[in-house]
């Protein structure tokens, strides 16, 4: 039996519904002697911002007895400027659809960094990061307010014609009006969700363990709540929903799609498992054949409630 | 920190032989044919310890000595993940990436190589020696806490010609590995210098100290947390001497210029 794996994802059509999620796989160059980009299905770079940002203080990343890691980066990027000086020659656009995440602390921030970005061909859509829980500048934590993210997406949508996603942040009790106000500002999709604020502590020195003291919590103890953020979303959204938060095997992708997302992104596992795009689409089809459904697309949104 | 032409290498290396050097310390040697070729004194591999999540990570681990087609990997066990290493068997898969990061520059033809490891910060510099230092006249310097905390069994100390200190007097020299540093420069004052060091930060801050105090040039090697291990993620960061931001442990180090890294912060000991 073969299975159909291609998303429509509204004018976009990937081959598969595996990307690589914002922060975890560079700017997507790093990997090429490790990885075939043609398997995958798109990849998002790191989150990149008008000038460029030196990061927060180390140690930057470690793991918890919760399970999953957490990590203070701090959008530790080259600028738009040094983006394309450095990395527009050498990006994987000609294997795979190449996502740029843009993030600011401002709407004209926003604005500018996709100005610039608009001179660079073979980038086929943008992913806004509203929700990073790294950077305490400016105090505008943007995701948290449904006015500032209409704000963002609509001045965006009038520079810019390309696929636009919507990141989003799990803290929200609700996500429904946020993510209704950005579709009516003109956002394509979603990306539900970003990392949660977190920290750890080392009770024996009495020290935080991340320089920045809090951080972003990700891997598999995220899942749960994503999925819920996924579920929600699509209630409310009649547009394509990237999941974020957990993914570690093909499972954990069918439950996302169940719950309503037609795109995954892979984040953290990336760290241990590096291709793990082309092994979960393979564990993925698995269960496709296993349940006779010859279409992946399929099971967008089919969970029984 | 210019040299970036290295190319990680994905491969799945067999285990060879595990066995125990002291207390904690452990040395693997692994059938890994395309790494253990392409490994310069300095890199690393990122190695994944278990075949599922648990620990989430990969480990980064100094490339040892490599002889043909193997290369060994010495290391203490800390936690859960070095010890799911010290568990594996001959014949056991390692799935590895490697050799990441920058190597220490090689010895130019007037400079008289000093290694300066303590603990098990000596696994990279029995490399040096292997490859740049062993054919030219050099001295190997180790400090370590005391006899029962050995990193290097008593046949390569030999061979190798390995100074000791101990900070207990248990074995070799009664004092520290930077008391024999500087011991040693004062003995070799005429000779041009070149330093290599690995070991904990404190160690580190020290030798950077006595060597840039007598401008001597020092190549250091720091231990930092990693996520990818490729340069993609910039977790790794350490500051820049000159307070411009951080440099990428993974890809800018690890061996770095000691006069170009801020040890002040963020190393991990
Ligand atoms: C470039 C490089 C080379 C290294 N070479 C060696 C070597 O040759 N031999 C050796 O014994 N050790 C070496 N280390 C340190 C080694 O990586 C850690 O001791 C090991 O990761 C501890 O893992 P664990 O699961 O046993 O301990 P845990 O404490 O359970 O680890 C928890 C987390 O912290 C990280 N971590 C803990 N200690 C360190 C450390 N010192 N440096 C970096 N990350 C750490 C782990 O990778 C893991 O993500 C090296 C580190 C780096 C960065
Ligand atoms: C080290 C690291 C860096 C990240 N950097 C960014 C970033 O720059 N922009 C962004 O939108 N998300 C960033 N993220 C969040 C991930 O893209 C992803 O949304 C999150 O980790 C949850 O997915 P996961 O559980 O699969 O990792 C980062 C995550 C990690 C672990
Ligand atoms: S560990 Fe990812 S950039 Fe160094």
């Amino acid at each position: 039996m073969r299975v159909d794996t291609s998303i429509r994802m509204g004018r976009l059509d990937l081959q598969t519904p595996l990307l690589t999620g914002s922060g975890t796989f560079g700017y997507g160059d790093e990997f090429r002697s490790l990885v075939d980009y043609s398997r995958f299905g798109g990849v998002v770079t790191k989150s990149i911002s008008l000038e460029p940002r030196p990061g927060n203080p180390p140690p930057r990343i470690c793991e918890t007895s919760a399970g999953g890691i957490i990590n203070s980066i701090g959008l530790a990027n080259l600028g738009v400027d040094g983006f394309i000086a450095g990395k527009a020659g050498v990006l994987p656009v000609d294997e795979t659809k190449l996502f740029v995440s843009v993030v600011g602390d401002s709407v004209e921030e926003f604005v500018a960094v996709v100005e610039r970005l608009e001179g660079v061909a073979g980038i086929s859509g943008y992913e806004l990061n509203v929700s990073c829980p790294n950077v305490r500048r400016g105090g505008l934590d943007l995701g948290g307010d449904r006015d500032a993210v209409a704000a963002v997406v609509s001045e965006v949508r009038s520079v810019t014609g390309r696929f636009m996603s919507v990141k989003l942040t799990p803290h929200y009790a609700v996500i429904g009006p946020v993510a209704e106000a950005a579709v009516r500002a003109g956002a394509d999709a979603f990306t539900l969700t970003n990392t949660l604020s977190g920290m750890v502590v080392d009770a024996e020195s009495r020290k935080p363990l991340l320089g920045n003291v809090t951080g972003g919590y990700s891997g598999p103890p995220l899942k749960p709540v994503a999925l819920a953020k996924v579920w929600q979303a699509a209630q409310v959204v009649d547009v394509p929903i990237w999941a974020s938060g957990g993914i570690i095997n093909g499972i954990d992708g069918i439950e996302f799609m169940l719950a309503g997302a037609s795109g995954l992104q892979l984040g953290s596992v990336l760290f241990a498992d590096y291709d793990a795009p082309v092994r979960i689409l393979e564990e993925m089809i698995e269960y496709c054949v296993r349940h006779g459904v010859d279409r992946l697309s399929d099971l967008i949104g089919r969970l029984e409630v | 920190m210019t040299d970036r032409n290295n190319t990680p290498i994905a491969e799945k290396g067999v285990v060879e032989q595990v066995r125990k050097i002291s207390g904690s310390v452990w040395d693997m040697t692994i059938h890994s044919p395309a790494i253990a070729g392409a490994s310069r004194a300095g890199q690393f591999v990122h190695v994944r310890v278990s075949d599922g999540f648990n620990p989430f990570l990969r480990r980064p681990l100094s490339v040892g000595p490599c002889r043909g087609d193997y290369l060994r990997l010495i290391f203490v066990v800390k936690g859960v993940g070095t010890r799911l290493l010290a568990g594996k068997h001959p014949g056991d898969i390692i799935d590895m990436i490697g050799p990441l990061g920058n190597p220490f520059p090689a010895p130019e033809t007037d400079q008289y190589p000093i290694l300066v490891a303590g603990g098990i910060g000596m696994v990279p510099l029995l490399l040096m020696d292997n490859q740049f230092v062993n054919s030219i006249d050099h001295d190997f310097l180790l400090g370590m806490r005391s006899s029962a905390h050995q990193t290097v069994d008593d046949v390569e100390i030999k061979r190798l010609k390995i100074v000791i200190a101990s900070d207990d007097g248990s074995i070799g020299y009664h004092g520290t590995v930077i008391d024999l540093l500087e011991n040693r420069l004062t003995e070799l004052k005429r000779r041009k210098i070149v330093v290599y060091g690995c070991g904990p930060v404190p160690m580190l801050q020290s030798l950077k100290e006595v060597c840039v105090s007598r401008s001597i040039p020092a190549y250091i090697s720091l231990e930092v947390s990693m996520g990818c291990g490729v340069g993609a993620c910039q977790s790794c960061a350490v500051p820049r001497a000159d307070g411009d931001g951080y440099y990428l442990v993974c890809r800018d180090g690890p061996a770095f210029r000691a006069s170009a890294v801020d040890l002040n912060a963020g190393g991990r000991s």
